[in-house]
């Protein structure tokens, strides 16, 4: 009989069965502990390490729109953090009026706007040529929001507090309320990915990746396909916007500026272009490590170590920064989750290792 | 009417013509070859009909559509499928995933249900699978579904491209050197792929091939091209004797 708990090989026996998501029931199962494990972790954090949680969910959703953009549709975007702060401008100018769960996805649809507008060229432009106009965009966008009156001029634009089904979230429970938030969005955005990407759509997408020419003979548009790409990738990037918008209680021009966008895509190389679950390892990988260094950083300032006048302790984060994904790149192009896909591929026959 | 019609297509690449005044015409279920030396043009014709590029001068139409200005993707939603001379396959991609791609504009469901997928999408899926398992078969690339088409060999990318372009279930086939660098029982094999399709499924078909054995064996007509002009055509028989034809092959590839 079949063992649907450990299948050693490929017992697949219909169409339906061979495209389902998951390989096995084991690993049907070990996603449900997960899940489940994310959500009982607010359990055993502190308020300042929910703080962390938050931001590593909220930027795993910016790198997986990214990761549309640039992974799977081949379309190089300096621009990630604009289209996040297209999001979050627009839930705060919103937010006064409108509940959270209204002024967040509007957000995301006005950035995926922004998305197909930056995409045009692409009916044109190819490769660093289209990179460009993607930069383009992101400096555009600051100098709007830094000679925009109505934002500002980048200042804090401050955003009021939640109150959801009779719920208030104040002081205590914000980074809580949020971060279940977040991860409800963010799971139910990567489901509907991961739907898109067994269909034409996401096909369609790597396929204008690996060629341009095969793809129009196909009988696809692939300008059409695409701006589809930039669009879909900026809505993510809006989504997460306006949820970090209200995270961080404030929106402030400088998260969403061009070294923002430069964090987004070493996250995206660190995790793994072109992979979904690498769009999680990544922010979680690079949070995590930039925190750490900050300790260790504060560890050596207390030492007074410093040479030359140089503060070695403050050099020490955007120093492992750039070594860690100097390293990845030489060593690991295709990211953590090239680690992840081995280790899965031992378990799936684990424990018969032949 | 024929189905295809190429009305003296003139096509200019700075200052040189690659194709002068061609006309074509190719009537629906006949397997038409066009032959020629190495630059005559063939390619830049196939290139004209599939949108690939424009007539400086002329017309093309297709069962009455004006195919002159269309791109790529019009052509092949009108029903013209090609298989490249220089393989242009999605590498990075499986021969299944290759294949359903050809499926495209067939799978008709929109976003929404994509992004839900059990349902509507999941049921076009399913057929579309099965569709292109059939070709699969039919074109006897079993051992290969699952095989990153980049890693596989010459020979078998070559028979991907057709079956591609037979995925996409086209009314019109063009074939641009399918058999070229192939060893002989691969060219056989194509030979008998080309002719089953044409029996089974009626297909129009359009060929180019150096190999005039197999021309003359299989095609109901022949074009000759020489220097981007159309020097003789017709049954292979009368085509074969045509001292003009002798001419060009012995001038051009000797
Ligand atoms: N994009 C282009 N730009 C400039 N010249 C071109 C272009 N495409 C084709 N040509 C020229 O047009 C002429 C015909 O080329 P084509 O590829 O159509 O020949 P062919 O008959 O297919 O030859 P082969 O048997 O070698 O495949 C050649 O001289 C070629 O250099
Ligand atoms: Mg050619």
């Amino acid at each position: 009989m079949r063992n649907v708990w450990a299948e050693t090989g490929n017992y697949k026996t219909d169409y339906r069965q061979d495209s389902s998501i998951f390989a096995t029931r084991l690993e049907q199962l070990s996603l449900i502990g997960f899940l489940l494990a994310l959500f009982l972790l607010p359990l055993f954090l502190s308020r300042t390490q929910m703080f962390v949680a938050d931001l590593i969910v909220i930027y795993a959703l910016a790198v997986l729109g990214l990761n549309i953009i640039t992974g799977y549709a081949g379309l190089i975007n300096i621009g990630q953090a604009a289209f996040m702060g297209v999001g979050a401008y627009t839930a705060a100018l919103l937010a006064p009026g409108l509940p959270f769960w209204l002024t967040i996805p509007i957000g995301g649809l006005v950035a995926a706007l922004a998305g197909a507008v930056v995409g045009i060229p692409s009916l044109r432009i190819k490769h660093l040529y289209l990179a460009i106009a993607t930069l383009a965009f992101q400096v555009i966008f600051e100098w709007i929001v830094g000679h925009s009156p109505l934002l500002k001029q980048g200042g804090a634009i401050p955003m009021p507090r939640v109150v959801f089904l009779g719920y208030r979230v104040g002081y205590k429970n914000h980074y809580y309320f949020w971060y279940f938030v977040a991860l409800v969005v963010l799971i139910l955005l990567a489901f509907a990915f991961r739907n898109l990407l067994r269909t034409r759509f996401g096909r369609a997408l790597v396929a204008v990746r690996d060629n341009d020419r095969a793809a129009d003979a196909m009988g696809m548009h692939p300008g059409l396909t695409k701006i589809f790409a930039f669009a879909l990738g900026a809505f993510y990037a809006g989504v997460a916007g306006g949820l970090y918008a209200y995270f961080s209680r404030a929106v402030v021009i400088e998260d969403y500026m061009l070294p923002v966008s430069i964090k987004f895509l070493a996250m995206a190389i660190v995790g793994g272009l072109g992979s979904l679950p690498g769009s999680f390892f990544g922010p979680a990988f690079l949070v995590l490590l930039d925190l750490n260094m900050e300790d260790f950083a504060n560890w050596m300032k207390r030492l007074g170590l410093s040479y030359a006048g140089v503060d070695i302790a403050s050099a020490m984060r955007p120093l492992t920064f750039g070594l860690v994904i100097v390293l990845f790149l030489v060593f690991e192009p295709r990211g953590l989750a090239n680690w992840w896909r081995l280790v899965r591929n031992y378990f799936k026959n684990w424990p018969f290792r032949y | 009417m024929a189905q295809l019609e190429v009305e003296n297509v003139t096509l200019v690449f700075g200052g040189l013509a690659a194709l002068s005044a061609v006309s074509l015409e190719v009537e629906e279920g006949e397997l038409v070859s066009i032959i020629g030396p190495n630059g005559a043009g063939k390619t830049s014709l196939l290139n004209c009909i599939s949108g690939f590029y424009h007539p400086t001068r002329g017309r093309i139409r297709f069962e009455g559509h004006d195919l002159t200005h269309a791109s790529p993707h019009t052509a092949t939603r009108y029903g013209i499928a090609r298989a490249f001379q220089n393989i242009e396959l999605f590498s990075g991609l499986t021969v299944l995933e290759n294949l359903l791609l050809a499926r495209y504009t067939h799978l008709g469901y929109g976003l929404a249900a994509a992004s839900v997928y059990y349902g509507r999408a999941q049921e076009a899926e399913v057929r579309a699978r099965a569709l292109v398992e059939e070709v699969i078969d039919f074109m006897e690339l079993e051992p290969y579904r699952k095989a990153p088409v980049g890693n596989l060999p010459y020979g078998v990318r070559k028979r991907v491209e057709v079956a591609r372009a037979l995925a996409l279930e086209p009314k019109l086939l063009l074939l641009d050197e399918p058999m070229a660098g192939m060893t002989l029982e691969e060219k056989e094999d194509m030979v008998r792929f080309i002719l089953d399709v044409r029996s089974e499924r009626g297909t129009t078909i359009v060929l180019i091939e150096h190999d005039l054995g197999v021309v003359m064996d299989i095609s109901d007509r022949v074009y000759v091209l020489d220097f981007g002009e159309v020097i003789a055509s017709g049954p292979p028989r009368e085509v074969a004797e045509n001292p003009r034809v002798l001419e060009a092959y012995v001038g051009g590839e000797a």
